[in-house]
């Protein structure tokens, strides 16, 4: 050993010893507190990704190598895909659904975070696999100028009002074979009708004539409404906010009755290179601090009673959404992808 | 080529470039065809749902590959036979639909000609439903006649005029040497041609999927099971599905051309020019060719103008606010990451895929239509699943302490090979063998044959390779999507997030910025490579 490593080894431990003796002489033995960098798989947008990092950094000073893809069952695949060396320590963002799966196939680190003990059962897994920590509501965005020249100006009370041939040829709703956003709304009528699949699909045949097209994209289908393509669609209300706030009179959105929602997850990867500063970040995203963050950020609803909504949007207890049943949605998704295919003849 | 066991370094060659092959396409893609496992595969295949994927793909395939090989063939004619204008202009315009960044220019479409598109309604008043097979169509015929052209137009420059100008004197006219004498000696062009272009169709996801509507095609339907619902093994048997249409079509392809010879250079040098074609016929070239650039050009510029504009295309006002976005923070490294990455890779990619195809087209030993097949599969891979190949395969804790981009770049060079390597086998076949039999009466070694004798000779196949390895490098989104990490971004990346946050200025600025910096390299290319490889240089 050269004498340089060796002055340096001595510092180090002789601060190492020093924080010991600090942290000892007050609490009683608390572990050391986690450190170092995690590599966070985000699913979320752009802007509440950057700040969301920098504020967890700030806060808990564990550095954090983001990446970020905008379709959450893309970074389910990766995640699976890399299970024999996981590149992951968390996975944030997303439905529950793209979640789930991967703690069924052992590929979570189950974790209760103290925090997350205030928590409503419904939005996390008993085990710990995955906590919930905000919801997203399904609502429904109309072209302003469209709707009141060619509609009426009625925007619908209720999915049923959709049906009106005001509607003749001016909806876009997310293609439900493509799109996560298109077959909940599917998966929503199937609720709606106490699981009564005929009546769903009879309602998704009499909804066809009304439909214009049906979108690749959910966040594409609002720009189409935006750029007056149609003049409403089905789709989640935050990002129908999202989009409104950069031209507040272009769009607006409506919240029908009997809607379904999303909880958003957040889960560690099992095998990741630091569990301790994972645990902190799932901690760290529960907290009131990271809900209001959020919430402000990407206009979405925390699963926190004492996070305030974002001003002018849906909370699940405002609106009146149906028993939405996500593991028998998940279960039966290719059945019901298929049934509405063929009812639509375009099998 | 001489017997392998007189040449060691040859049969050293052959077995690296097998070994390659089968290490960086072979493996990896057994390791998505197995995920399904047989129980995997039985239940997909019973719940039915390829069906009419499988119907669409085979229709959609035939539609636009005639009509994109067509087109190629016509721009290809019009570019080596013509006397038309404005030649290194419509060279570049020959070239941008194959910069086709996902979602961005497929949504340029709908923007210019959708239900209130910019020309349908705001120029026309009318609102037509583009979505569906129609639209998916006319989009992939633009999207990939480039292909065809690139492939025909080497093939074509390489055909000797003397036996055209021979046909002229002995009383033929200009439409009779075409079908007579021209076509049937494109042949390897146009073969090799038919099937890349069908195979490039086969696998393209990205327009069916923002024009197709409820024309689902299998592309399309195995990148929903990963992106909107996360299923990797139902997605897995899809791919499975893609693979066995493309061997289909490669057998289609062997069977077709069966082994004639399409000798068209002999020994002897020739610097005649090409028998002049009637001034009306070059006008028409220049004219059905700038009615197709100015459709190209309209789709472009529009990208062009939405990333110079506030709110395209609600608010025009002028603003570089995106592009300022675009070059700050980690959005410069993304597009630094994407030239590098492609730049070396299309340059391992021409060169692996002309020497490969030196070795499979004039050499003697078993094996080399296996080698044939397993260069050209790749074409057929759906990108996103040549990625997952590549992380379940080599995503290994040993391999730790390699740097990812060496993963995205080799992933790069075998996903790419399939153009430049169906280029060089067609550039082959037309030079007679006795040039390089020549060589190696002389006491040459083959290896020295193929460098100073052939190569030469095949800068038009090599700059083909390299040229569309590069541009499909520079804007492939789904075999990345797997690959990449936070150091590695590439600029398709970011435009993914861009799109889905709704931020369309700044994702086109993205696209802009993405397209011309490729433009730019290309012309770089294009002038140091002058004199170098002077044949490919001075022909379309």
């Amino acid at each position: 050993m050269t004498p340089e490593l060796d002055r340096r080894a001595f510092l180090k431990l002789a601060g190492a010893t020093a924080i010991v003796a600090a942290c000892g002489g007050s609490v009683a033995a608390p572990s050391a507190s986690p450190s170092g960098k995690i590599s966070v798989y985000s699913a979320l947008n752009e802007s509440t990704n950057n700040e969301l990092s920098a504020a967890f950094t700030k806060a808990t000073g564990i550095e954090i190598s983001l990446l970020s893809l905008p379709a959450a069952g893309d970074l389910q695949t990766r995640i699976t895909s890399e299970k024999s060396n996981p590149q992951a320590d968390i996975f944030v963002g997303g439905s529950s659904e793209f979640h789930d799966p991967l703690g069924k196939q052992g590929l979570l680190e189950a974790y209760q975070s103290p925090n997350a003990k205030d928590i409503a059962a419904q939005f996390k897994e008993a085990s710990g696999l995955w906590t919930g920590w905000y919801t997203g509501i399904f609502a429904f965005v109309s072209n302003t100028s469209r709707l009141n020249a060619e509609v009426g100006g009625k925007k619908p009370a209720t999915w049923d009002d959709l049906l009106d041939p005001a509607w003749s040829k001016r909806l876009i709703v997310p293609d439900p074979v493509k799109t996560g956003g298109g077959y909940i709304f599917v998966a929503t009528q199937i609720f709606r009708f106490n699981r009564d699949e005929a009546k769903a699909m009879d309602y998704m045949k009499k909804l066809h004539a009304n439909v214009v097209s049906y979108g690749p994209s959910s966040p594409g289908v609002i720009t189409s409404i935006a750029n007056a393509e149609a003049a409403g669609a089905p789709n989640w209300a935050h990002d129908i906010l999202t989009e409104k706030a950069k031209d507040p009179a272009r769009i607006d959105l409506t919240i029908p009755k009997d809607t379904g929602f999303e909880v958003g997850a957040v889960s560690i990867v099992k095998g990741g290179k630091n569990l301790p500063a994972a645990k902190a970040f799932v901690d760290w995203v529960l907290t009131k601090e990271a809900g209001e963050l959020n919430v402000r950020l990407s206009k979405r609803g925390s699963v926190r009673k004492d996070v305030a909504p974002f001003p002018g949007a849906p909370t699940l207890d405002q609106v009146s959404l149906v028993n939405y049943d996500r593991q028998w949605a998940t279960d039966n998704k290719t059945r019901i992808q298929k049934l509405w295919q063929t009812t639509l003849g375009i099998q | 080529m001489r017997s392998l066991r007189r040449e060691p370094a040859l049969f050293l060659a052959l077995l690296a470039v097998a070994s390659l092959a089968l290490a960086f396409i072979v493996y990896p893609q057994i390791q998505v065809i197995l995920t399904p496992g047989p129980d995997g595969y039985v239940s997909f295949l019973q719940e039915g749902t390829w069906l009419s994927p499988l119907r669409n793909s085979i229709q959609l395939t035939a539609l636009s590959t005639t009509t994109a090989v067509l087109l190629g063939f016509v721009y290809a004619y019009a570019m080596v036979y013509s006397n038309m204008r404005w030649k290194p202009f419509f060279r570049l315009i020959g070239i941008l639909p194959l910069l086709s960044p996902p979602f961005v220019v497929a949504a340029a479409y709908t923007l210019l000609f959708g239900a209130r598109g910019i020309v349908s309604y705001g120029v026309f008043g009318q609102s037509p439903n583009i979505y569906g097979l129609g639209g998916v169509w006319g989009v992939q015929t633009i999207a990939f006649f480039p292909f065809a052209y690139q492939l025909i137009a080497d093939a074509l420059s390489r055909s000797d005029p003397r036996m055209e100008q021979a046909a002229r004197n002995l009383g033929a006219g200009s439409w009779r040497v075409f079908w007579t004498v021209t076509l049937p000696l494109s042949r390897p062009g146009l073969g090799a041609a038919i099937l890349t272009t069908a195979i490039y169709i086969l696998e393209d996801f990205g327009n069916p999927q923002l024009i197709g509507g409820q024309f689902y095609v299998l592309p399309t339907q195995a990148y929903n099971l990963i992106s909107g619902f996360g299923e990797y093994t139902s997605a897995a048997a899809v791919s499975t599905i893609l693979l066995l249409l493309a061997l289909g079509l490669y057998l289609g392809k062997v069977r077709l051309d069966g082994g004639r010879s399409f000798v068209t250079i002999s020994g002897r040098a020739s610097s005649m020019p090409r028998p002049p074609v009637s001034p009306g016929l070059s006008w028409a070239c220049f004219a059905a060719c700038l009615a197709l650039a100015g459709l190209i050009l309209l789709v472009y510029g529009s990208l062009v103008v939405s990333a110079l504009t506030l709110r395209f295309p609600n608010n025009l006002q002028f603003t570089l606010e995106h592009f300022q976005y675009v070059t700050t923070g980690t959005n410069g490294e993304a597009l630094r990451n994407t030239l590098v990455f492609s730049s070396v890779a299309a340059g391992f990619s021409a060169i692996f895929a002309l020497f490969a195809a030196w070795l499979v087209q004039r050499g003697q030993w078993p094996g080399k239509r296996a080698l044939d097949l397993l260069l050209i599969l790749p074409a057929a891979i759906p990108g996103i699943f040549f990625g997952l190949g590549y992380v379940t395969a080599f995503n290994q804790r040993w391999l730790d302490f390699v740097y990812r981009g060496w993963l995205i770049i080799i992933a790069f060079i075998f996903w790419n090979i399939p153009v430049g390597y169906q280029a060089a086998v067609a550039g082959l076949r037309q030079i007679d063998r006795s040039i390089d039999e020549a060589a190696t009466s002389l006491g040459a070694s083959s290896m020295r044959g193929f460098r100073e004798v052939l190569l030469p000779m095949l800068g038009g196949s090599l700059r083909v390779g390299l040229v569309t390895t590069f541009v499909r490098a520079v804007t492939t989104l789904s075999l990345v999507i797997f690959l990449f990490t936070p150091p590695t971004t590439v600029a398709t990346i970011r435009i993914y997030q861009l799109v889905n946050d709704l931020n369309w200025g700044a994702a086109t600025a993205f696209t802009v910025a993405d397209i011309g910096m490729a433009i730019l390299a290309l012309s770089i290319f294009a002038v140091l490579a002058r004199g170098r490889i002077a044949l490919g240089a001075a022909r379309a």
